[in-house]
């Protein structure tokens, strides 16, 4: 292995995969270790990424066979792979669990964001779709999951067609992302993949996801108000999914400038949503140059039950040292662990300002100024009462 | 003529929306003839963010002027304000062509143009450029017109701001059918009536703490040397106490009004205050302490900002201060705050408002309408002072065309 760390694997398996990576390399040109997977040489030679398996048509699990050995090839010594794709056609429902079983095989951390089908692309589609999800769930640390019937349940009835399968992928390549994102946090505001297998590790489960993005003066608020009006953060019952949630993964991601009083705001945010037991797990990826768009993704599940710890096998995760200071691999960790209280931003503090430390985040609040510009002053939001940062204590009023 | 001496302040503050109709006086007074006002909404930190509900709000208390005073309101003054404002000063020069030596009028507007020679953010337009004192050759603080000399240069006080939130702010004047005249800094408008000569002269910070935005401007040797805005005022304090105490924002703002002070809760004589039941609300009581230190932490941290801004400034700048600080605004009623602001600026302290006005006294005895009255002042010394014509020119320059003046 060359001293150089090897790229994370991006794979796009399928045609709605290669759609996924051919729009990740046109947004982020220059981005390593993209591979495209599949069994449509159109789609193939139409793609702008680099690296290519072409599988044989016919018999998908013959394609797989043809294509094991060189996929084994590309992966191997990745730190992890991340497998997107869409699940219903022949291709992807049997390429990507038996690429991510490879990759596991190989020791590698392996994660999939997947589309699930429309309802009106058959009852077949949707079972073999289904199938495929459950054996993912299985084999990979997390699994992203885009219903598409959900996503396109926020949009007006009278949307093209065309519309409804462009959101999708637009929707897979945003979970990737955020994914990716996740991955690549580092420092005390990190989120490990112990934090995403927790949320996304759960067979059957919802998994509920919102992005948005701003580069304006308020951006933290604009791109918070964005992700939380994503379709997939509500339930089918139209109620908030964070309500529901048992945790929630926060990323924010983007300008060097990213300020501790926005993490703050954007860990309220969810706060002010989600219920009293939820864990908020907060990363930080700021590395982009200043003024470039801050980008918030939030990913949450709920319903579905933790995989047992037999599931994971211990061995995979040894081999898991991409990181030296990541945290003890999944299986040591509870799984999810029952409501420790929120208290991950003041991690924060630890790396950003001591001197805030103290600060209260159950009781961080703007009142009326929540939906306007911040004030702020020297990274401090000074519309946060100035008791409240200066921690000091003010009784309750007695209730006659 | 005397409706040419009619002058209209309009300051669309975060609480108030409020118009003054003045009367130029030949003496170089105004007289008050009467005050429109009405509650503001859709208003935030001083800006505007919901045009249509703003220029209803302006509209009503366009007219409520009008039905006071009898007169038309066809211009007015627009004091603006906001955290986007930026100040620095700036000096500019010009030579004097070697076939003449005399300055000449003129010259006054070519060094003004070589002051504004600056780069400006590319969304900033200049709001003032404020004439602090010429130099001919050297020598400072003289009359430079029809003196013998060289070169000349003039230092300026240069204030901007982000072109489309001022420009929000005329459109929402202009949608009503109503001219402008100019738009002035909020705080240039309020000390045109606070603070006198003499006290310009010596040395002097005036504050104006609104609802909003805390405005403020230091005057050294008579000319300004200074200026800012802080996205902070009375707001806050009513939002703190609404947290703090776990009351509405309606109760809150009462509550401030009505029992609050901006004094060390460590000197407050403590008790409770009861607030009664009423359909919305339970009633409760509340600890006076408790309410003395949100406000006070507020208004201190506000008045340590506005020092440590004054600071940084120019070195020495307090020290500079002959005649103190002076306070104005609504905050400016608080009980308590003179001492604290005494304490956080180790400077004398007055509490002010509008002076050497003449009319409706009961007006300008409160300190809340500084800014609309100070307009009416600005208005009549502007136009005493400056031909028309380089006022247009000022205008047309600064800020395109949305200004279609009127002919008073």
């Amino acid at each position: 292995m060359s001293t150089a760390p090897l790229p994370r694997i991006i794979a796009g398996i399928g045609s709605a995969g290669v759609t996924v990576l051919d729009r990740l390399a046109l947004q982020h040109p220059g981005l390593k270790g993209l591979l495209i997977v599949n069994n449509d040489a159109e789609s193939l030679a139409a793609s702008v990424v680099q690296r290519r398996l072409a599988v044989p048509e016919g018999d998908p699990k013959e394609g797989f066979l043809a294509i094991e050995e060189e996929f084994g090839k590309v992966i191997a010594g990745a730190p992890a792979v991340l497998l997107c794709g869409g699940l219903g056609g022949e291709t992807g429902s049997f390429l990507l669990p038996a690429l991510a079983i490879r990759a596991k095989a190989e020791g590698i951390p392996t994660f999939a964001c997947v589309g699930m089908p429309f309802t009106f692309e058959g009852k077949a589609r949707k079972e073999l779709a289904l199938t495929a999800l459950g054996k993912l769930h299985g084999i990979c640390d997390a699994v992203a999951v885009i219903d598409n019937d959900r996503l396109a349940g926020g949009a007006p009835s009278t949307a093209a067609i065309g519309d409804a399968f462009l959101l999708a992928d637009k929707t897979l390549l945003s979970s990737l992302m955020a994914i990716r994102g996740m991955l690549s946090t580092s420092g005390p505001v990190r989120i490990t993949r112990a934090d995403l297998h927790a949320v996304l590790g759960m067979p059957g489960s919802l998994t509920h996801f919102g992005s948005g993005a701003s580069g304006g003066s308020n951006r933290l608020h604009e791109a918070l108000e964005q992700a939380l009006k994503s379709p997939l953060l509500t339930l089918p019952t139209k109620a908030p999914a964070l309500k529901e949630a048992s945790s929630v993964l926060l990323l924010l991601s983007g300008p060097k400038d990213l300020s501790f009083a926005e993490v703050q705001m954007a860990v309220a945010g969810i706060e002010r949503i989600s219920g009293e037991k939820c864990q908020i797990k907060v990363g930080v990826h700021a590395e982009s140059p200043e003024g470039s768009p801050l980008e918030l993704f939030v990913i949450a599940s709920s319903g579905g039950k933790p995989r047992s710890a037999s599931a994971a096998k211990p061995d995979e995760t040894k081999s898991f040292t991409p990181d030296p200071v990541a945290k003890p691999p999944v299986d040591q960790e509870k799984v999810s662990s029952p409501a420790k209280p929120v208290r991950q931003a003041p991690k924060t503090t630890t790396a950003v300002k001591q001197t805030q430390g103290v600060l209260d985040l159950e009781n961080y609040q703007r009142g009326r100024f929540d939906k306007s510009e911040p004030t702020m002053v020297n990274g401090e939001d000074l519309d946060v009462p100035t008791f409240l940062r200066k921690g000091v204590r003010i009784g309750a009023p007695q209730r006659s | 003529m005397a409706s040419e001496q009619i002058f209209v302040g309009l300051e669309i503050g975060t609480t108030k929306i409020c118009v003054v109709v003045s009367e130029g006086r030949a003496d170089g007074t105004i007289s008050i003839l009467g005050v429109g006002e009405t509650p503001s909404r859709g208003i935030r930190k001083g800006e505007i963010v919901d045009i249509e509900t703003v220029a209803d709000c302006i509209r009503e208390a366009l007219l409520d002027a009008e039905e006071k005073t009898n007169v038309e309101i066809g211009n007015v003054w627009v004091a603006i304000t906001g955290s986007h404002l930026r100040s620095f000063n700036n000096r500019g020069t010009f030579a004097v062509p070697e076939e003449r030596d005399v300055i000449l009028e003129e010259d006054l507007q070519a060094v003004e143009i070589n002051a504004k020679e600056v780069s400006l953010p590319s969304q900033n337009i200049f709001l003032h450029t404020i004439l602090q004192g010429y130099h001919v050759d050297g020598r400072s603080d003289v009359a430079p017109v029809n003196m013998e000399g060289s070169m000349l240069e003039a230092d300026f006080h240069i204030v901007h701001g982000v072109k489309t939130r001022i420009h929000n702010t005329l459109r929402c004047i202009e949608s009503l059918k109503i001219g402008i005249e100019d738009v002035v800094l909020s705080s240039l408008a309020s000390a045109q009536v606070v603070v006198t000569q003499h006290q310009k002269d010596l040395g002097a910070l005036v504050i104006d703490m609104g609802g909003g935005t805390t405005d403020y401007l230091v005057y050294i040797n008579g000319a300004v040397r200074h200026s800012g805005v802080l996205a902070l005022g009375g707001d806050h304090i009513t939002n703190d106490i609404s947290i703090g105490l776990r009351i509405p924002a309606s109760r809150a703002e009462t509550l401030k009004v009505q029992e609050g002070s901006a004094a060390d809760p460590a000197r407050s004589e403590g008790g409770v205050i009861t607030l009664r039941n009423d359909p919305a609300f339970v009633g409760c009581e509340i600890d006076r302490r408790a309410l003395d230190t949100i406000i006070h932490l507020r208004v201190r941290e506000i008045l340590e900002l506005v020092r440590r801004d004054v600071e940084a400034s120019g070195e020495g700048m307090l020290g500079m201060l002959g005649a103190g600080v002076m306070i104005t605004g609504g905050c400016a009623r608080l009980p308590g705050i003179a001492q604290l602001a005494e304490e956080v600026f180790e400077l004398p302290v007055q509490l002010t408002r509008a002076r050497d006005v003449g009319g409706a006294t009961q007006t300008f005895e409160n300190p809340q309408y500084s800014t609309a009255i100070g307009l009416t002042k600005y208005a009549m010394a502007v136009s005493a002072t400056i031909p028309e014509e380089s006022m247009l020119q000022r205008l047309t320059q600064g800020l395109g065309s949305l200004f279609r003046r009127k002919s008073r």
